[in-house]
């Protein structure tokens, strides 16, 4: 045994004082962390030598020691462990150093280190267990011979450790994969905290060293030995500064990325433990301000904005996090079984585009990406599968990006892909990985402003990208709802028409928050606009868009209020004026709500939207008659709409317009028909009415994207409602929308939005104008409806649409005598069936009652209708209401047993009154 | 010392925050709750289903103030909580015996 030789202690403690101050100084002047790392390295390293020269005074022994971890990769921050190992030759030369080893660690600690050292022996090494020691075998990846023995370090580098590491080397890559996603997990998987650490959390330092551990492996797999050059060592040799790099690095996570990420986040944490005199790695609030106050990390030197320096911190954060994440996702995983394995292997192409799928993982063949379609199409199945590209197909996208700009896909083609990764159940996944590779500013350059935005408050725990991400992704996860008050709202998804349109509006929703204006959703507007004319969207889907923007904060304050005082239901409804607008602008607040913080949506709050949702739909249904537009009460929205008129409606101008017809056309009309309508539709309907005097029954057209919709203009008359009704069901449409006006000079506006289940109209532009001169024949009771219906009569019309919807007994007609002042209302959710609506209005109308308004909506296998019906001009006596709902049981009955009625059996008798 | 419990309609939480700062009182809690006094709850209608909505969205206000204000501490939440209407809400008192600041041990009503 040796024993160990004097040291100067007290010497060496200065020494190290000194050190520290010094790069502290250095720090403060410069800002420098890659170079404080070095500097403190070097002094360390120096002092080691020192000290183990000096327990070991003139003798040998065969001992080398190695700098570890951060130490080993020159990377020594300020307050942390030094790691070393004490490599033994032998079990007999470990026994005889035991002392030496023993003195030297006193010795580091003595001199003011926090000293972390292992003993072990070559043999040791060579039986390298990476799934028992983890943490020790991925030290030796950043090994670095300090002093000692030579001989021995030089075999140990060259021969035992390669040959250890290559024998465990898959372990190794999955058990640190798997390490890494336990601590992603711990972070909840985002690298948006509030107060993030800048070590631990994702996309912190240990994910910066996770990516050099993974590529030096992946090198050491391939050439069977160390590589020439470690993987991202640019910083290492002091050569490059921070400005080189930036110019260098072109493209999103690319290794110039990786390494300028590394200068920001290596000067966070200088930064950090010199501020609070110990080893720390949580940026908090009062740390963000400091640090934003003296540049840390910054290019310019001086002061910048809290909020600024931290989207500098998340967009150096996400490069790393990205790269690790794709480097855990290729890791071979430990277990599986070799059939499900052979199966993720399995490699197809998706049609038309140079990208293979292989397992989870998208790669790129050998053929060039030159076309936008193919691109867009890769992100498309990304959204449908939540598959990941690997690397190398992430670099040529980035590549491809330029000669992608010059011709950018716009128009229906643009939004027709956007629509396909908007509607994929992954689509928050491709999103950001669109966003990640600049592939989304591309397409959308306004949402470039809110790329890593910070909202500084107490609420939002994410940046606003990442925040509208979480929305989209919080609207998808409703597919499988997790909690019973999440079901609710899952309800809603499917009878939601246009379920792209609200996750568009998610998407844009709050890209003005980077203008900083304070109105924030007027902002996202005017950008919304921008979108809007690149993707050619028709008026209505503007105005879809356009409302939800403006209005996605409404039911949040409409939520401070009290939620059960009917003038704060009547108030939010204004920003809802339809049943399709109220549930898009619910899921929207719920989504929206949900992604500002993991606590934010309490089930409390959200049980508070829904009773809002319930509330404003009953209130939408037994309103209508209530509220009516009077033209001299409300002069100014008869400006704004007579403009509108003019613009939109076809007129040349606004003295084309004939005032007086106009007035007379909106005078009475209920106010939801002026909400609902856009300005060219009641241009249209304006334009109808004037017509009505050469031809009394005026018909209009109108396909859309997942329906069409039919106008009826004419004056009021028993059974109209039913007989336009009979006469669609007759083509063989499907209603699934109706709603009826009138005005106060007894005009109707009828429309049915109906489905083509034959795709009659479709496939035969030429039957249109047949299609539109039958119904007229049967509104003006040239043909019989009942004529009609026998001619068309198939097997599947007699027979309820869901034979799978099962309802308790026969559906009961709801009768609300209070809502409104002029009407009896009348609700009535029923299974949904080709003759429903007919049967229900030929009963009412049976019963000698009129519709003053209908509003008719399916949702899913349900028709939910609401009628507002009058006797004689007044509301509903009991004992008419008492014959009416005999009427419409006795209908509903009939049309589940599967057989249409006729008039006759309701009690319809040329007219004449039955109740 | 007092502690006051207060069960108040959600709208008028932030009215109360601000009457209880300006009487200054900085510290409360506020919990998230439902319930029903005399106010009942009500029926709604949904979808052809009659349901009744029985348990009403609450807040629940706590704070513990010095003998001296709690008589200025409820004046300020009656008036910021009071509409007029069923269901304005509750205030409970109860002594407390002391108050502990878990940081500095500091006990009595400068724990406060």
């Amino acid at each position: 045994m040796w024993k160990p030789g004097t040291l100067p202690l007290p010497a060496l403690r200065e020494r190290i004082a000194a050190s520290a101050a010094g790069a502290r100084a250095a720090f403060a002047r410069t800002g420098d962390g890659p170079a404080c790392l070095r500097r403190r390295s070097a002094e360390v390293d120096q002092l080691l030598r020192t000290i183990w020269a000096g327990v070991l005074g003139e003798r040998e022994a065969p001992v080398a020691l190695f700098a570890l971890g951060g130490f080993g990769r020159a990377e020594l921050f300020p307050f942390s462990d030094v790691d070393v190992l004490f490599l033994c030759g032998s079990e007999a030369a470990e026994r005889d150093a035991h002392e030496l080893i023993r003195s030297a660690t006193q010795a580091i600690w003595d001199a003011g280190l926090r000293a972390s050292p292992a003993t072990r022996t070559v043999r040791d090494c060579e039986r390298l267990d990476g799934r028992g020691n983890l943490e020790f075998a991925i030290s030796l990846l950043d090994r670095r011979f300090l002093t000692g023995d030579a001989a021995l370090g030089t075999r140990f580098e060259a021969e035992v450790l390669p040959a250890a590491l290559l024998r465990e080397l898959p372990v190794l890559e999955s058990q640190l994969a798997a390490a890494a996603m336990s601590r992603h997990a711990k972070f909840g998987d985002t690298i948006f905290h509030l107060e993030p650490n800048v070590k631990e959390g994702p996309g912190g330092l240990r994910d910066h060293n996770l990516v050099q551990w993974m590529q030096t492996l992946r090198l050491l797999a391939a050439g069977r030995a160390w590589p020439s050059q470690r993987p991202a060592l640019l910083l290492r040799n002091g050569a490059d500064t921070l400005p080189a790099l930036a110019a260098r690095a072109t493209l999103t996570g690319s290794p110039g990325y990786l390494d300028a990420a590394f200068v920001f986040l290596a000067a966070a944490r200088c930064f950090l433990p010199f501020r609070s005199g110990r080893d720390d790695n949580t940026l908090d609030w009062a740390a963000q301000d400091e640090a934003a106050a003296q540049s840390i990390g910054l290019e310019t030197l001086g002061s910048a904005g809290p909020a600024y320096w931290m989207r500098t911190f998340y967009r150096h954060a996400r490069t790393v996090y990205r790269r690790a994440s794709i480097l855990v996702d290729a890791a071979p995983a430990d277990r599986g079984k070799p059939l499900l394995r052979a199966l993720r292997r399995k490699r197809t192409g998706i049609a038309g585009t140079p990208f293979v799928v292989e397992g989870n993982r998208i790669t790129l063949d050998h053929s060039a990406l030159t076309d936008a379609d193919a691109l867009l199409r890769g992100f498309v199945y990304v959204a449908q599968y939540g598959s990941r590209f690997d690397e190398e197909a992430e670099s040529r996208i980035t590549e491809s990006l330029p000669a992608l700009a010059v011709q950018l896909p716009e128009g229906p083609f643009l939004w027709n892909c956007l629509r396909d990764i908007l509607l994929g159940p992954h689509a928050a996944h491709a999103l950001r990985t669109m966003h990640a590779l600049g592939l989304l500013e591309l397409l959308l350059p306004e949402f470039h402003g809110i790329d890593s935005l910070v909202v500084r408050d107490a609420y939002h725990r994410y940046t606003v990208d990442e925040h509208t991400f979480l929305t989209i992704e919080n609207i998808h996860a409703l597919r499988t709802p997790r909690h019973e008050w999440e079901r609710r709202f899952s309800t809603l998804l499917p009878e939601i028409e246009r379920r792209d349109l609200l996750l568009l509006t998610l998407l844009l929703h709050d890209t003005g928050k980077a203008r900083r204006t304070g109105d924030h959703a007027r902002e996202s507007i005017e950008l919304a606009e921008r979108v809007f004319t690149r993707l050619e969207f028709d008026l209505e889907e503007r105005d879809t868009v356009r409302r939800l923007i403006r209005n996605h904060l409404e039911m949040s304050h409409a939520l401070r209020r009290d939620i059960f005082d009917p003038g704060t239901v009547r108030a939010f409804s204004e920003h809802a004026p339809s049943q399709q607008q109220l549930k898009m602008l619910t899921l929207l607040t719920f989504a929206d709500i949900k992604a500002v913080h993991p606590d934010a949506l309490t089930p409390w709050k959200a049980e508070n939207i829904w009773q809002l949702y319930i509330a404003t739909a009953n209130y939408l249904d037994r309103s209508v008659d209530e509220s009516r537009f009077h033209v001299d009460a409300d002069p100014v929205v008869l400006a704004r709409i007579l403009a509108s008129v003019a613009v939109h409606g076809g007129f040349r101008d606004a003295k084309d317009v004939q005032h007086e017809q106009l007035r007379a056309f909106l005078e009475g009309m209920p106010q939801r028909y002026l909400q609902t309508r856009l300005p060219d539709q009641i241009g249209e309907h304006f334009r109808l009415s004037l017509a009505l005097a050469l031809e009394p029954t005026q018909l209009s057209f109108r396909p859309y994207r997942q329906y069409n919709e039919v106008t009826l203009l004419t004056r009021d008359r028993p059974m109209l409602f039913a007989d336009m009704a009979g006469a669609l069901s007759a083509w063989g449409m499907n209603i699934v929308k109706a709603d009826a006006f009138s005005n106060a000079a007894g005009i109707i506006v009828d429309s049915f939005q109906f489905t083509d289940p034959f795709r009659t109209l479709e496939l035969n532009p030429g039957e249109h104008e047949r299609f539109l001169a039958s119904l007229r024949r049967a509104l003006e009771g040239k043909v019989g409806i009942e004529q009609m219906l026998r001619a068309r009569q198939h097997p599947r019309l007699g027979r309820p649409a869901h034979p799978g919807l099962r309802m308790e007994g026969v559906p009961q007609p709801h009768f609300d005598g209070e809502s409104s002042s002029h009407s009896t209302l009348i609700q009535i959710v029923a299974p949904d069936s080709p003759g429903l609506l007919r049967a229900l209005a030929t009963a009412i109308a049976g019963c000698g009652c009129s519709i003053e308004v209908a509003l008719i909506d399916t949702e899913g296998e349900l028709a939910i209708d609401v009628f507002y019906i009058t006797f004689e001009g007044r509301k509903l006596r009991p004992r008419e209401q008492g014959c009416l709902a005999e009427a419409i049981v006795a209908a509903l009955g009939q049309e589940r047993n599967g057989v249409s009625l006729k008039p006759a059996q309701l009690g319809v008798v040329d007219g004449a009154n039955p109740v | 010392m007092f502690k006051i419990e207060a069960i108040l309609q959600p709208s008028r939480l932030d009215a109360v925050k601000d009457a209880l700062l300006e009487a200054g009182i900085e510290g409360m809690t506020i919990l998230e709750a439902r319930g029903h006094g005399r106010q009942k709850g009500h029926t709604e209608f949904y979808r052809g289903r009659e349901y009744t909505v029985d348990l009403l969205p609450k807040v629940k206000l706590e704070t513990v103030v010095p003998d001296e204000l709690v008589e200025k501490a409820i004046s300020a939440i009656s008036n910021a909580a009071r509409t007029g209407k069923i269901g304005d809400g509750k205030i409970f008192l109860t002594r407390i015996d002391e108050a502990i600041r878990i940081r500095n041990d500091e006990r009595g009503p400068t724990a406060l």
